[in-house]
């Protein structure tokens, strides 16, 4: 739902902005979809009715006609408003932990799961002892079932 | 013994998650939203508030520590905080009003007058408290969004070079004043 009521806004700001080629049309539409609104809790600015998010999609708009590349408008907004500005979170030393833990539990969990079939694939060996062992509580068990 | 370790790993891998969690519950994301720390202050020519012909440039506020103070009359925390920015200029402190009216844009407002809003600015300072040196007159708010400004008020701490020591968003009060300006200043004598 909340997918479809964005499109339908990037449809309404497209149909109010005009763009020399398609691909400067796509950009746009990607990075309003993209940026996230500063003063919003969890929207992008194709989605926010903030004074703020109106202004970064006017500046969007006009560094697109500038004919500046998406990662080149990424790159101007995070310079301002830092990574909160960007949905997609970059790879730092702060955030390589949420980048590498998956991976490491999922390793982590197949590795657990191997070891432990592993182990419960072994055979025991049986020996002459085991089989002395396993009188010795027969006959201790049948003792103590006599005497109750 | 290894075994027992080996045993009690995901209680506490989860206890450690729990922690991570529980931090980003309380943490506040608004701290993390600014690009600007540490980087100059933008270029900028723009009008006084109250006087046309009169522009300001970054350099006009080279060489003291200021602060740089995100406000409106439209925005009633900005208003809370007019006494107590105004005691912080009889302290001493500099502070330079970076002013921008939502009513200017044709999106947020019907009309827009550039002398009743000198007006309105005039009483609301003569009432609350005028804190500021002077103020800058941001209308595009072109400056704003150089500052990575997403709303007001939002206070910056500028330095003798020109340098952003600090962006704090929301309202100064003596909390904030105490656990985020002092400090800061201390560091700079």
């Amino acid at each position: 739902m909340a997918l479809l009521l964005s499109a339908a806004v990037v449809n309404a700001a497209e149909d109010e902005y005009e763009f020399k080629n398609a691909e400067q049309a796509q950009t746009f539409k990607e990075l309003t979809l993209e940026l996230r609104c500063p003063k919003c809790q969890n929207q992008n600015i194709a989605d926010s009715d903030a004074i703020v998010a109106k202004d970064l999609r006017d500046k969007v708009l006009t560094l697109v006609h500038e004919g500046n590349s998406k990662q080149e408008v990424i790159d101007y907004m995070i310079d301002r408003y830092g990574y909160f500005v960007h949905y997609q979170p970059p790879v730092t030393p702060a955030t390589i932990i949420l980048w590498v833990l998956p991976v490491i539990i999922v390793v982590l969990g197949f590795g657990f799961i191997v070891f432990r079939q592993k182990k419960a694939a072994i055979k025991q060996p049986w020996s002459a002892a085991d089989d002395k062992r396993l009188e010795q509580l027969i006959a201790q068990y049948q003792r103590k079932e006599r005497q109750q | 013994m290894n075994r027992k370790i080996l045993g009690f790993l995901p209680f506490l891998i989860f206890v450690l998650l729990c922690v991570f969690l529980y931090q980003g519950l309380f943490g506040n994301p608004r701290e993390l939203q600014t690009g600007r720390l540490g980087q100059t202050m933008p270029s900028f020519n723009l009008p006084d508030l109250m006087d046309e012909n009169k522009r300001w440039t970054e350099k006009d506020l080279l060489g003291e520590v200021y602060l740089m103070n995100v406000w409106g009359t439209w925005c009633p925390t900005c208003i809370a905080e007019l006494g107590y920015l105004t005691k912080l200029r009889e302290q001493g402190v500099k502070i330079v009003g970076l002013y921008y009216e939502q009513a200017y844009d044709p999106d947020f407002g019907d009309h827009f007058d550039m002398n009743a809003l000198r007006k309105e600015v005039d009483t609301m300072l003569s009432r609350a408290g005028n804190p500021y040196q002077f103020n800058i007159l941001d209308l595009e708010r072109s400056l704003a969004l150089d500052l990575g400004v997403s709303g007001a008020p939002e206070t910056f701490l500028v330095d003798k070079k020109g340098t952003i020591l600090l962006h704090h968003t929301g309202d100064i009060n003596q909390r904030v004043w105490r656990s985020k300006f002092l400090p800061a200043l201390e560091e700079l004598q």
